[in-house]
Formats: structure tokens, sequence, C-alpha cells
């Protein structure tokens, strides 16, 4: 390896000025912008402090925004993976047709959002979806369920959003499962134990890192998920059972214009983020979690 | 005996719900994309079109400007891959083969930007790419998803050329090869697969990106296909045939490219996860 300190940054200065024009003095800006009242478009702009924080404090629609997050992060995040474990140790058994179903499995990961989403709503659909008529024909419900109506419609973007994402923790726990010795199966069984008690005293412990890394990366990205949350309802009419606080935070910066109030809820999820991965980390970190 | 039979059964019956779940809406839109309209409303609805038709299609094509947002994501999308390859291969080669004071700071730092989620600062970002004078281009769409893909790629990438050997590479240039003849012919050969997964991630991402495109692109013949068939389906009464049509051809450029590569892609996978 050279020391050659100049070939070493001119190699990274086109990544450094891309990162440090587009990420980082953004940013930074935002903390700057959340302190003014500011048009979006015009560039007309007033100091106002922590004014807008303070609004935000006693404003329902932010409460009503950041429940609806934490409803939609928890529930997507637990049955995710309640799908995606056992769909990772059933792949990580042999079986024929397994690598076929290892790439099925991966398909509603890599469609574009956008097709999920209307895909789902397609299904869903009250009159004509095939859910629907599942549901009526075999008498599980007497009449057809709005779905996308006021009642449902946190549950079909819960449903939605866990069809969507939960392949992702398929690949990365089955990557996990693949790696572990299995020495360690063999001697459990030696020792009399059963599937479950295997599972709970080798393949837990083994993958504890992998799951560490699993919940934290899905709740941050589900907490910030802003396109399938958008795309289910738009910004008018069921859309407020669902607004959580990207789509909050978008609406006020572009539907109402206010640019300072966005950046401001920004800031706020900034930090709420900061806040909550900083505690989970002080919960959970133990040295081998790590390693 | 009867304890592998059960244990069979098991499998089968877990592949097969697994088979439902993941492939099920994927076939249902296909069908439906196939179904003359008679058909996509019958009640209860049949599972493979009777009398399957090409018009979902052809009425998608002809009508709509669908052709053109098809064109701009293409666009869009390959040249992101190429322009987030070149930087991130830069970047990577001078954190792996050069040793200067700060640079195992300036990794961790950038690792943090992946932090950022875009909605986080898409206001600023919009005003800035406005006071560029970019705003309504693909450049600023190229731009914008390099960006977002360049942490990973910078790891994903640093990754693996931190495992090719060294004196590989020296042993070229002691062989007369300048040092642009033996990255191109030793190390870039050998980071193949990280740069294959690379290219997956980054084209995965430009190609589903929404907000950036909703945000930065307003005229229509600019517009990519999330927000142009967006747009589509919020127009007028839902023509579900042929906004079915469209999520298949949508998805099938991206399950092509994924499917060629994706033995590639689970190396990347296990080396640091995919955003979204």
């Amino acid at each position: 390896m050279r020391k050659n300190a100049l070939a070493g940054w001119l190699l990274l200065a086109p990544s450094l000025l891309l990162l440090g024009t587009l990420v980082v003095f953004p940013i930074l800006y935002n903390a700057w912008l959340s302190l003014f009242d500011k048009h979006a478009f015009l560039p007309v702009q007033r100091f106002v402090g922590l004014g807008h924080y303070v609004y935000f404090a006693h404003d329902e629609e932010f409460w009503n925004s950041f429940g609806h997050g934490l409803v939609y992060a928890g529930a997507t995040l637990v049955l995710q993976l309640a799908v995606g474990i056992p769909a990772a140790l059933l792949l990580n058994e042999g079986f024929r047709g397994r690598n076929v179903l290892r790439g099925v499995v991966l398909f509603p990961y890599v469609i574009p959002t956008i097709v999920a989403v209307i895909l789902w709503k397609w299904l869903l659909n009250d009159s004509y979806g095939i859910v629907n008529a599942w549901l009526v024909g075999s008498g599980l419900t007497a009449a057809p369920v709005a779905w996308l109506g006021k009642d449902w419609i946190m549950v079909s973007l819960v449903l939605t959003s866990v069809w969507q994402f939960f392949p992702f923790v398929v690949v990365t726990y089955l990557a996990r499962l693949q790696t572990i010795p299995p020495e360690l199966y063999e001697a459990a069984t030696v020792d009399g134990a059963g599937a479950w008690r295997r599972f709970l005293h080798v393949t837990l412990p083994q993958t504890a890192s992998v799951l560490f890394v699993i919940v934290l990366l899905r709740s941050i990205w589900m907490f910030t998920k802003f396109d399938t949350v958008w795309l289910m309802a738009g910004d008018g009419g069921v859309s407020r059972y669902i607004r959580t606080l990207p789509v909050y935070a978008y609406a006020r910066s572009f539907t109402y214009l206010q640019a300072g109030m966005g950046a401001a809820l920004s800031v706020i999820m900034f930090v709420l983020l900061i806040v909550a991965t900083a505690v989970y980390f002080g919960i959970f970190r133990h040295d081998e979690a790590l390693a | 005996m009867r304890r592998a039979v059960r244990r069979h059964a098991a499998l089968y019956a877990g592949g097969v719900l697994l088979l439902v779940v993941g492939a099920f809406p994927l076939f249902w839109m296909v069908s439906t994309s196939l179904k003359p309209s008679s058909e996509i409303f019958a009640t209860p609805p049949r599972l493979v079109p009777a009398h399957p038709t090409l018009e979902n299609f052809v009425r998608l094509f002809r009508d709509t400007s669908f052709p053109t947002f098809f064109r701009n994501s293409a666009v869009v999308s390959f040249a992101t891959v190429a322009l987030t390859l070149t930087i991130a291969a830069l970047g990577a080669y001078g954190l792996t083969r050069f040793a200067f004071r700060g640079r195992d700071q300036v990794a961790a730092l950038i690792l943090t930007t992946y932090m950022f989620a875009p909605i986080m600062i898409i206001i600023p970002f919009y005003i800035l790419v406005k006071q560029l004078g970019i705003v309504n281009t693909r450049l600023a769409l190229v731009l914008s998803y390099t960006t977002f893909c360049l942490p990973f790629c910078l790891w994903l990438l640093r990754a693996f050329f931190a495992s090719i050997p060294l004196e590989l590479e020296e042993a070229a240039l002691v062989d007369g090869a300048g040092r642009g003849r033996a990255v191109w012919h030793v190390v870039l050969p050998l980071a193949l697969p990280g740069l294959i997964a690379t290219a997956i991630f980054t084209f995965i991402l430009a190609y589903n990106d929404f907000l950036f495109a909703l945000v930065l692109i307003t005229s229509e013949e600019l517009k990519t296909l999330p927000v142009g068939v967006n747009d589509l389906f919020n127009a007028t009464i839902v023509d579900w045939g042929m906004i079915m049509a469209a999520g298949v051809m949508i998805t099938v450029p991206a399950v092509l490219f994924f499917a060629a590569v994706q033995r590639y892609l689970v190396q990347g996978w296990g080396a640091g996860g995919v955003k979204g």
C-alpha cells in the first residue's frame, strides 16, 4: 500500500463533492430552515426561532401522524419478522424446488413500489377484488369488506408493506443461517433436543446479531417510509387515517408550501430516530451481538 | 420413517404457502392484464382469462404517455448506474490502495450519511436543485440517485477491493503495465461480483424512486414510470386492465435485470443489506 495522500483524496473527491453538496449541506440547511417561516417556492422568509417546534407540540395533526407512524412501523416490523423468519428457516432446509422458491420469494422486493401498491389496490378492490370474492364466496364474511375505506385502510397499508418488504428479512436471515456450523445442530440432537429446542438454543443465539441489525434497519426504514404510504391514499380522502410523519412533512412542504414547517418536521424525525437508536443500542447491546 | 414423511409434508405445505404469498399477486396482475374488460369485472373472477387479449397493452402504448415514461426511466436508471459505478469504484480504490490520514474517519462519515432517508432532506434538496438551475431535468434525478446510492456502493466496493491481494496488482506493475492497465486487467475483473451487485442495487433504487421524481420533475415529457403511472391511475375512472398491463411492463425489466445476476446480489446483500 502506497503512502500517497494526494492520490487517495483525488480518487475520493467526486464522492465527497456529491455527498457534501447534496447530503451534508442540505442536512445543515434543513436545520437552519426550520427556524424560519419560508415559502416553498418564493424567496420570502421570516425568522421565527423555535416557533415551529412549539407549534407542533400542540398540533393534533402532528401527534396523529406520530401515532400512525408508530402503529405502521411497529405492525409491519412484527409481521415482517413473523413471516420472514419462518420463511428463511424453511428455505434453509433441503427440498426439491428450493432454489426456485428462493427466487420467487424475492419478487415482491424487486418490483417497484408503484406496482406493489396498484396491485394490492386491485386485489383488495371492494367490488371486483379477488380477496373479497374469496371472503364472500367462502362465507367468511357476509358482505365485501371496504379494504380501502377509512376503517380498513391502515390494515391494507400494513398488508401491502409486509408483502413488499418481508423478503429483506428472508434474505438477510437466510444468509446468516447458512453460516451456522452443522456440528452445533448435531451436538444438540445427540443431547436429545427436539426441533423447537434446537431453534431456541442453537439458531436463535447464533442469529442474534443479524436480528439486531434487521430490527434496527427495518424500524428506521418503515418509520421514514414515504412512497408506499403516499401512494396508498395520496393527500385527500382517507389519507388522514394513515398519514405518517414523512407524509405530513411532505404535505406541509409541497401542499401547504410551508417549507420551514416541513423542515422542522424533518428535524423532529431525525432527532426521534437518533434517540430511539441510542435507546435500542443501550438495551440490546451485548458484546456478542455486535461480533 | 413416519417422522420423515411428516417432515416432508410440513416442508411442502410451507413451501406451497410461501409460493402463493410470493407469486399469486404477480400471477393475478399478469392474468388481469390479459383479460378483456368483460372478464375483469366478472363475478366470481376467473383465475385464467378465457379469451386472452393484448388490447390492454395496445391501449397503454397507443393512448398514454407510457412509452415516454418508460424511455425516461431507462435513460435515468442506466445513466445513474454508469455514474455511480465510476465514482464509487474510484473512491473505493482510493480508500483501499492509498494510506492517508483521516481515511478511516472519512469512510465512517460516508456510511453515516446512509442513515438519512431522502424524505428527511427533500425540502432543502429541492431548494438547492432549484438554485443550481437543474430543476425539472434528468440530470437532477441522476445526481440525486447517485448521491443516495453512493454510501452503500462505496462500502460494498471497498470490501471487495480490500479482498483482492495487493500482490496481484503489483505483479502486473512489475511486468511493465501502467497503473491504469493493472487496475483494468487485474483489479476490476476480480471485483466483478461486487461491481455487479453495486449495479443492481443502484438500478433498483433509481428505477423504483418515487419521491425525487415527484418533487424534481414537473413536465409530462420528463416523468419517469412511478410518477407517470401514478398519474394514469389517478386520472379518471381506473382502467384496471390497462393499469395491470402497465404493472407488468414495469416489472419485466426489473425482474429480467435481477434474474440475470441474482446470485451476485445475494453476496452483496450479505455484505450490508439493501436499502428500502
